[in-house]
């Protein structure tokens, strides 16, 4: 309990410190908002050519933009820190943490709260009701009950693949290259239906990366899209078990760094 | 800025470069990965609407692996002006006897060479034999490519230089940064050609410098443009060499006359 206070106090006070700069804070806001429009803005230009994408038409479409964006949002949120997480090290910033009483990823993840992911959830939200109402998605008790169970799964899986490359810096200490493919080019991988690519492709999405879990396989399900099976339609529903199965084994990787840590002496 | 100079400054960065590995490996892979999303997604397009644009499905693949080896070539740091006007490092380069612009020029030369020879030439040629991509190189659309890519680079150099320069005024640049990827991503080409674009959206794309990037270097260099079409293109090119040229000395007076160094 004491501990959640603590947590709770670093979040507000890295909120506060970012809003302290009020201009600058909004600046950004739209900055990014301004960004993830432009993204969505390719994606309306392919639809209103060509109607749609595999089969998958522009509610649809805007539904896995959706989950993707509204997933990223939370993961954004906690784990932003990490995205810089090499430059702790290198500046022996990180080694604060470890002299704490406290864990040290809780210390890390809760003094850098991003508050500006206001811009994913809002932009997430407005594609997930306008996916849902123009695909004509037929809700269900068990689809409503699915539904965070998805998102949740999808912030695990977004948020334990930035964790294990975030553990390589403990290794390599610079690891910005590694962070920027795995974290921001990926995601362009699941802005279309993963049916779109080789089987290569969707097997290293589905087994090896499994980025195409936190939207292509749990909207499948939601929009009753059969005859596309890619491995086993079971996979349709496997988003919280995978997340919670990759968030524990990058947790493993993580203490496993901080063990081989040594600091870099600055 | 005499020759050797110029050079020896884009030495130095080419240079720079070469020295992070792991880097460079990532960005291959980062290159690669770009190039097999955007050919999966045109080969699923075309597949349902050939013709869309007036691109063939092997002529949209042979465009999305040009644009894309463009892209990975015209890599820039765009960086560099925001951090020292940040750290005030830019105060030895104002008193250096060679021109800021020029300098900033030579820079990304080098960087830009670095990354034409070790990534873009290997992805295309590379991309070429993987995707089977038949492109009909003439010595005429070459030669018109080659002048129509200087000219995108020199485009894309003034556009993050007067994006640098924001600095001078608002020190925390990244939000612009951030919006001229965007406006990049969308209509410079290198992920849709303009040709897909809404007929209605077109007037509104010439009246932005962002087309003659990517799209017009990749549409004559593959032989998507006619030749009397890839005359047209290169003019207006031209034009926006010459306009973003003006407005980068322009703002440079400007920006100039603003800067305060902050002690330190």
């Amino acid at each position: 309990m004491e501990t959640l206070k603590i947590y709770a106090t670093l979040a507000l006070l890295s909120v506060r410190a970012r809003m302290e700069y009020k201009a600058s804070f909004l600046l950004f806001l739209v900055a990014i908002f301004f960004f993830y429009l432009a993204q969505l803005g390719l994606l309306i230009v392919v639809l209103a050519r060509f109607k749609e994408i595999h089969g998958w038409r522009t509610g649809e479409i805007a539904f896995l933009f959706g989950l993707a964006t509204f997933s990223q949002g939370f993961t954004t949120l906690f784990f932003n820190a990490l995205v810089n997480f090499d430059q702790m090290l290198i500046q022996g910033e990180f080694d604060r943490t470890l002299v704490r009483p406290l864990s040290p990823l809780g210390q890390v993840v809760f003094s850098r709260f991003e508050a500006s992911t206001v811009a994913h959830f809002f932009l997430g939200t407005a594609a997930l009701y306008y996916g849902a109402k123009y695909s004509g998605i037929e809700w269900s008790l068990k689809k409503d009950l699915f539904l965070p169970f998805v998102i949740v799964g999808g912030v695990m899986i977004q948020s334990a693949t930035r964790l294990a490359v975030s553990a390589v810096a403990f290794w390599t200490l610079r690891n910005s290259s590694l962070v920027h493919i795995v974290v921001f080019s990926s995601r362009e991988f699941i802005l279309y239906p993963v049916s779109i690519y080789n089987h290569g492709v969707q097997f290293f999405l589905t087994f090896l990366f499994p980025i195409a879990f936190v939207n292509f396989y749990p909207a499948q399900y939601f929009l009753d899209k059969t005859g596309e099976n890619l491995f086993h339609p079971a996979l349709q529903m496997a988003t919280p078990l995978v997340g919670a199965i990759l968030f524990a084994l990058s947790l493993y990787v993580w203490k496993r760094g901080i063990g081989h840590y040594q600091s870099s002496g600055s | 800025m005499n020759l050797a100079v110029f050079g020896k400054f884009a030495a130095v960065s080419f240079q720079k470069e070469i020295t992070y590995r792991f880097d460079y490996f990532m960005a291959v892979l980062n290159g690669f990965l770009y190039i097999f999303v955007f050919t999966a997604l045109w080969r699923a397009l075309y597949a349902q609407g050939a013709g869309a644009g007036g691109f063939s499905a092997a002529g949209i693949t042979a465009y999305a692996i040009m644009a894309m080896a463009i892209r990975i070539s015209f890599s820039m740091d765009d960086t560099t002006i925001a951090i020292k006007v940040r750290d005030g490092s830019i105060a030895t380069d104002l008193i250096r006897p060679v021109s800021f612009f020029m300098m900033n020029m030579a820079q990304c030369a080098g960087f830009s060479a670095f990354h034409t020879l070790a990534r873009g030439v290997p992805i295309l040629i590379f991309s070429i034999f993987l995707f089977k991509v038949d492109i009909p190189f003439t010595a005429r659309g070459t030669a018109l490519g080659l002048l129509s890519l200087v000219m995108g680079y020199l485009i894309l150099f003034m556009l993050n230089y007067l994006f640098g320069l924001i600095a001078f005024w608002i020190i925390e640049v990244f939000p612009f940064q951030l919006m001229k990827y965007g406006l990049l991503n969308l209509l410079g080409g290198s992920v849709i050609p303009v040709d897909l674009f809404p007929a209605s959206m077109k007037p509104f794309l010439a009246l932005l410098p962002f087309q003659h990037i990517f799209y017009t270097p990749a549409a004559i260099l593959i032989g998507h443009a006619t030749p009397e079409r890839a005359l047209v293109m290169l003019t207006e090119q031209a034009a926006w060499v010459g306009i973003m040229g003006a407005a980068s000395l322009l703002f440079w007076n400007a920006a100039k006359s603003r800067l305060v160094i902050q002690g330190g």
